[in-house]
């Protein structure tokens, strides 16, 4: 008796949950996602698999920052180029090196070296903006805190750009590939190496960030934070320290994702633009400050993107998600995952 | 204490509150705001192509540019300084008024002074369209909403290749057959003077207040009566409305029309301008658009080899202003107007000193 009461629940549970607008839309996606291998092949997903952990990244670093501090990042794709950038500063010459005097070692860990000095730089720049642009403002600002720290984001935003652009040019830095390895063949698609490592290292890096998030005394502070600000201030946790901590995690996260993507997006000064409005679809389709939601969302808007461009033709992969995410913003304000809760954006 | 509370109301105030019946022309200049100093600054404008430096071509062409951000400033304002939401993708209203009337004038061959009021329609529906997209929406989601209609927009624009020839650019025919600018500036000061003129009587109506009201708390506005909806949506369509009239402009000045035009960057142009001219103040980035886009230009002819240190400067006085002075220039003025005052006889005071 008790084990069928306690089954019946689990199973209306589970349809209660496949039934929800996001089981719904996951269910969707699968569905279409088979539709897209059973007609065109399943080498369609590979980059909506390779891209969407990446955007997973961006996406995390965009709600955190949202939720924790309360800002609209409009420069969190800066943080990607910068992350391209310097990924391809620190391995050209690397490569190049290995050119005259082979290391297979060297060759090996090379990329990864690239990636690491982008998510320090990225970290340092988070820091160091944090510190002498929103920190003042926080001192000085009281009212209409979103929209203000909004432009001060869109004013970084140009700054980084018009910087970049003045220190190092306009042209293409990019790199075909990272490791020299010849692809390999996974159910008969040709994925490269550097595709499938990517995919791990995202992952790798999620689960990193979610464990952080969850079992480490500073993460548990930062989810505090973002939940209740006044009350994490009384059980005293140090705010500037959590809101500088915040701003690097972001950053990090966005420059690692540019560098590890360097090889599809070669680094200019206006390529974190895309990267940026897919994030802010990610965060708008699942909902502010769900991690683990960035995750399937991002996987959702790179495929969308991938088939749009392989159904319709390239150049359309922006209009029908921008369509598709306008469609969510106005049926379910909160994202897909989100609690009707009223949050702060709705002040 | 109590006595001459009791007293001084039977006596001195009729006498004060003798408001003489305003005039039209008091009614009018109430309603405009048009202070001396800014009369004589417009018609200093109005001459400035006459007066030797500003006659060169290369000054005429940095004035129109000033003049058209100006007068996108002031439309920028109207939304952003009275219901509070940043209508992010208004360069792509601006691009769709712009890309109507050019498409009007060179597959239908309609003349380019009715295109540009052709191209109002579509730039107002879809303005209206945005309007009940983000009526959900508060503050910073709105922003994204409008952003994102924006990019949807300059999507099209790039991809539907067959209409706009994309990113190989749409040549526009341009309003008249001379070579000089000087006319040109002159529509574009007509059609600043009008933009000013109608969304400053539209801010000091009534209707002002209801956005001023729904900016500020949008649930008491509601509780007061205030119908959302209604002033939301009008205030987007208004707005896109003269966005897409200016963008006519564009297309018959410049003569050629890229996507480029609808890019978010230009957007965030006309939103510096119009935050350091100050919000809710409708001159404010009209006043500031002339000074600065002088000042950029400039500075862009002498440093040709760092291209965009004026976007950097752009972005750093964006930051600064926000940080250190949110009101901008306008709150500057009331400042300025206020320390004026102080040295200055009071009117008020002089009458009842004379009673």
């Amino acid at each position: 008796m008790q084990a069928t009461q306690t089954q019946e629940s689990f199973i209306t549970d589970l349809l209660r949950k496949v039934f929800s607008a996001a089981g719904l839309t996951i269910l969707l996606t699968l569905v279409i996602a088979g539709a897209t291998v059973f007609i065109a092949g399943p080498f369609v997903l590979v980059n909506a698999i390779v891209t969407g952990g990446m955007w997973a990244l961006m996406a995390a670093g965009l709600s955190l920052v949202f939720g924790v501090m309360n800002i609209v990042n409009f420069a969190h794709g800066e943080f990607f180029m910068v992350g391209t950038l310097v990924a391809y500063f620190v391995f050209t010459p690397l490569s190049a090196h290995l050119k005259t005097n082979p290391s297979p070692l060297l060759s090996a860990v090379a990329p990864f070296l690239g990636v690491l000095a982008a998510a320090l730089v990225g970290a340092l720049l988070g820091a160091v903006i944090e510190k002498t642009v929103f920190l003042q403002l926080r001192k000085r600002t009281k009212e209409q805190w979103i929209m203000n720290s909004f432009l001060l984001t869109v004013g970084l935003s140009v700054i980084i750009i018009n910087g970049v652009q003045i220190l190092w040019g306009t042209n293409f830095k990019g790199i075909t590939r990272y490791w020299e390895i010849p692809p390999f063949d996974i159910l008969g698609v040709t994925v490269s190496v550097d595709r499938a490592v990517v995919f791990f290292l995202a992952m790798a890096t999620m689960l990193l960030f979610w464990y952080f998030l969850r079992n480490t005394g500073t993460g548990r502070a930062i989810r505090a934070v973002s939940q209740d600000e006044t009350g994490a201030r009384m059980v005293g946790i140090d705010m500037n320290r959590i809101q500088v901590l915040t701003m690097a995690l972001s950053s990090a996260l966005a420059a690692l994702a540019g560098a590890s993507l360097l090889f599809m997006f070669p680094s200019y000064p206006t390529v974190g633009l895309k990267p940026l409005y897919i994030a802010w679809y990610v965060v708008i389709l699942v909902g502010m400050g769900n991690v683990a939601g960035a995750l399937v969302g991002g996987f959702i808007v790179a495929l969308l993107q991938t088939m749009t461009s392989y159904f319709i033709g390239p150049g359309w992969e922006d209009v029908i998600p921008t369509a598709f995410v306008m469609l969510i913003l106005l049926v379910k304000p909160s994202g897909l995952f989100g609690s009707e809760v009223k949050g702060i954006h709705e002040r | 204490m109590t006595q001459s509370t009791k007293t001084m109301p039977s006596e001195s105030i009729p006498a004060t509150l003798e408001v003489p019946p305003e005039s039209r022309l008091q009614y009018i200049n109430r309603m405009l705001g048009v202070s001396r100093l800014g009369l004589v600054l417009v018609i200093l404008l109005a001459a400035l192509p006459f007066i030797p430096p500003f006659n060169r071509e290369d000054l005429l062409r940095w004035m129109i540019g000033a003049t058209l951000i100006a007068a996108q400033a002031i439309a920028f304002d109207f939304t952003t300084g009275y219901i509070n939401v940043v209508n992010f993708g208004f360069a792509a209203f601006l691009g769709v008024g712009a890309y109507t009337s050019a498409l009007l004038a060179v597959e239908l061959g309609v003349s380019p002074w009715i295109g540009i009021f052709a191209g109002v329609v579509p730039a107002a529906v879809l303005g209206f369209f945005t309007g009940v997209l983000t009526l959900r929406l508060r503050g910073i989601f709105a922003a994204l909403m409008s952003w994102f209609v924006g990019l949807a927009l300059l999507g099209i624009a790039r991809n539907w290749v067959d209409l706009t020839r994309g990113p190989l650019g749409l040549s526009a025919p341009r309003f008249l057959e001379t070579s000089s600018n000087r006319p040109y500036f002159y529509i574009i000061f007509a059609m600043m003077i009008v933009t000013y003129v109608v969304l400053r009587w539209i801010t000091r109506s009534h209707i002002g207040l209801a956005f001023k009201a729904l900016g500020q708390n949008i649930d008491a506005a509601r509780a007061s009566g205030i119908n959302p909806t209604f002033y939301r949506v009008l205030n987007f369509t208004v707005q896109c409305a003269f966005a897409g009239w200016l963008g006519g402009f564009y297309a018959h000045y410049y003569g050629i029309l890229t996507p480029q035009v609808m890019a978010t960057s230009h957007t965030v142009e006309v939103l510096a301008i119009a935050y350091v001219g100050g919000r809710g103040s409708i001159w404010g980035g009209a006043f500031v658009a002339f000074p600065f886009i002088f000042f950029f230009e400039w500075l862009r002819s002498t440093l040709t080899d760092l291209p965009g240190l004026h976007l950097v400067l752009y972005g750093v006085l964006l930051i600064l202003v926000m940080i250190f002075y949110p009101g901008g220039v306008a709150q500057l003025y009331e400042l300025l107007k206020d320390l004026v005052s102080r040295f200055r006889p009071d009117p008020v005071s002089t009458t009842k000193v004379t009673k």
